[in-house]
């Protein structure tokens, strides 16, 4: 099962405290380790938010923004796409990532639509 | 059907519902399945038990009888798909998925079969089925409920019953729970080393909140709140789980320690109400009325939780619950030692409400203006807002150091705060005494 690991920086949490932020590992060690085992597919580093580019459709033109659509205090660092047996792999790898101990990490599973014809479309619906 | 089979197969539930329903769920990892699985093989068990008599193994009989079901249902789905698959080919979409899923089919039929069940661990798949419905990504009421359903094989309505919301209300949660499992790939799994000290404290909170769920009840009017039997048979559940978990968990002292925390509070239950239900604390309880061979119990497995010398939380409340039961009055507590103790807990488990519950030991070994010194210091936390406990502590305080019109004011507002009927008598009573009219 894929999941999206979402790497957030999180400047405003309360529970954030510097010796488990000084406490990270390096993240070269989880990149060798997880896209070595091949557990890591695809991923990488962001530009920040302010560098983020909206577009939206209305009334049949594109709408082109500077920024992202929404302020928010974490923000999208980077991703990861990971490929687990199951959550608990998942969250075993997701908090080995040094942003889990200085920012947090989100998993989001992914809810295969099927159009490949993989015939996996079971999910939350 | 004949009595023996009639009881065998009561046992069994009691004792194997977890077992046959976790057997099922390992191999197919899915929950609904297993619930409709365990549900058919105790039906089976029903009809032919008085027939054939009660099997040498029931509990093995159940689990073959429930996974041969599971296979059942799975052969039909995938005939049905393999026919609905057919039908689209005809409509001339070659694209399709082919083969694929039929590994996995072949996989989940191999596990039913075999089960990969073996008889030297019949726990396994209990400890399993402990961590799933415990999962931290769930959420708490769902954790909660699930529990109760798939480890006690208690029904939909018996939950709803017991926390007192409708069985639709109590459906949906269960369906959602379930659906989460699925939706984030929760497995029937034993967590990886890394997690388990923190999954660990996941079982073991679940199995407190169901038990304070039930033991609340205990200090309530049974015959006039609503549910409160239902309510009361939980903390019985939770005592049983509790049980459980020590015995699947035998490495973990807190799993121990837990146990004898619920074994000792428990013991008290029936001295939690008096006259007219109203609520007793401690000083008030009628000790003759504690059950003297589960505090027993309690203690001795207190023992083996401390010879590990690993303490944690449930430990040392347990330590503080056994100081009271260990006490043959009121008066005879040592409240020096259950003072250290709460020391110890707030250095592990730091808690506004353990602090105002240290306030009273406080009270007792330095005297009624430390008390309210402690209480006053912990005051203002927002955790305790509208906590009822805060003022009417404050009052009893205010009352032994002489200053009863204050008491009065503390609760009046304890009053406003309170949301239990044992609660509000006894605070009600208090006030009478203070200000008769």
């Amino acid at each position: 099962m894929r999941y999206l690991m979402l790497v957030l920086s999180t400047p405003e949490d309360p529970e954030l405290r510097p010796e488990d932020a000084a406490g990270a590992p390096p993240i070269e060690g989880w990149v060798e380790k997880y896209y070595g085992s091949g557990a890591a597919v695809l991923g990488d580093r962001l530009r920040p938010p302010a560098d983020a580019v909206g577009v939206r459709v209305r009334g049949g033109r594109a709408l082109v923004t500077d920024g992202p659509f929404s302020e928010t205090k974490e923000a999208i660092g980077g991703f990861d796409v990971i490929d687990a047996p199951d959550l608990d792999t998942a969250i075993t790898i997701a908090s080995e990532h040094p942003m889990a101990h200085g920012g947090a990490i989100e998993l989001r599973p992914f809810w295969p639509l099927g159009l490949d014809g993989s015939g996996a479309t079971d999910g939350g619906a | 059907m004949t009595a023996p089979a009639a009881v065998a197969v009561e046992d069994a539930f009691r004792g194997e519902w977890g077992r046959v329903l976790g057997a099922v769920a390992r191999a197919t990892g899915d929950l609904d399945l297993a619930e409709e699985s365990a549900q058919e093989a105790f039906v089976a068990a029903l009809r032919t038990w008085s027939r054939d008599g009660v099997p040498d193994r029931p509990g093995a009989w159940l689990t073959t009888t429930a996974r041969r079901h599971a296979l059942d249902v799975l052969r039909r789905r995938r005939v049905e798909a393999e026919k609905s698959e057919t039908a689209v080919r005809r409509g001339e979409r070659v694209d399709g998925p082919g083969r694929a899923g039929d590994s996995v089919h072949d996989e989940v039929e191999r596990g039913l079969d075999d089960g990969g069940w073996s008889p030297d661990d019949p726990d396994g798949d209990l400890v399993r089925l402990l961590f799933t419905c415990c999962h931290p990504a769930l959420p708490l009421d769902g954790r909660v409920a699930l529990t109760l359903r798939s480890l006690t094989g208690m029904t939909t309505g018996q939950v709803a019953r017991a926390f007192l919301v409708p069985e639709a209300t109590m459906s949906q949660r269960l369906v959602r729970t379930k659906r989460r499992i699925r939706a984030t790939g929760i497995a029937f799994r034993v967590p990886p080393p890394a997690l388990l000290a923190g999954r660990t404290d996941a079982v073991l909170a679940v199995l407190y909140v169901l038990f304070t769920e039930g033991y609340d009840a205990w200090a309530e009017p049974a015959d006039e709140v609503e549910g409160c039997a239902e309510r009361r048979a939980l903390a019985g559940d939770a005592v049983r789980l509790a049980r459980l978990a020590a015995r699947l968990l035998p490495d973990e002292p807190e799993a121990r320690g837990l146990l004898a925390l619920l074994l000792l509070q428990h013991a008290r239950r029936d001295a939690r109400t008096g006259d007219d239900g109203v609520a007793l604390t401690l000083a008030e309880q009628d000790r003759t009325r504690w059950r003297r061979e589960e505090i027993d119990e309690g203690l001795a497995v207190l023992d083996t939780a401390l010879a590990a010398r690993r303490p944690g939380p449930y430990q040392v409340q347990a330590a503080i619950a056994a100081l009271h039961c260990r006490a043959a009055t009121a008066a005879e507590t040592d409240w020096a030692e259950v003072l250290a103790l709460y020391d110890v807990l707030l250095d592990l488990a730091p808690s506004p409400v353990v602090a105002l519950n240290r306030a009273v030991a406080v009270a007792e070994v330095r005297g009624v203006d430390a008390a309210l010194a402690a209480v006053d210091a912990v005051g203002q936390d927002p955790a305790l807002a509208g906590y009822h406990l805060l003022p009417a502590l404050r009052a009893d305080l205010l009352t032994r150091a002489g200053r009863p019109a204050d008491a009065v004011v503390e609760l009046r507002r304890a009053l406003d705060q309170v949301d239990r009927e044992g609660d509000r008598r006894l605070l009600s009573a208090r006030l009478a005494a203070l200000a008769p009219r």
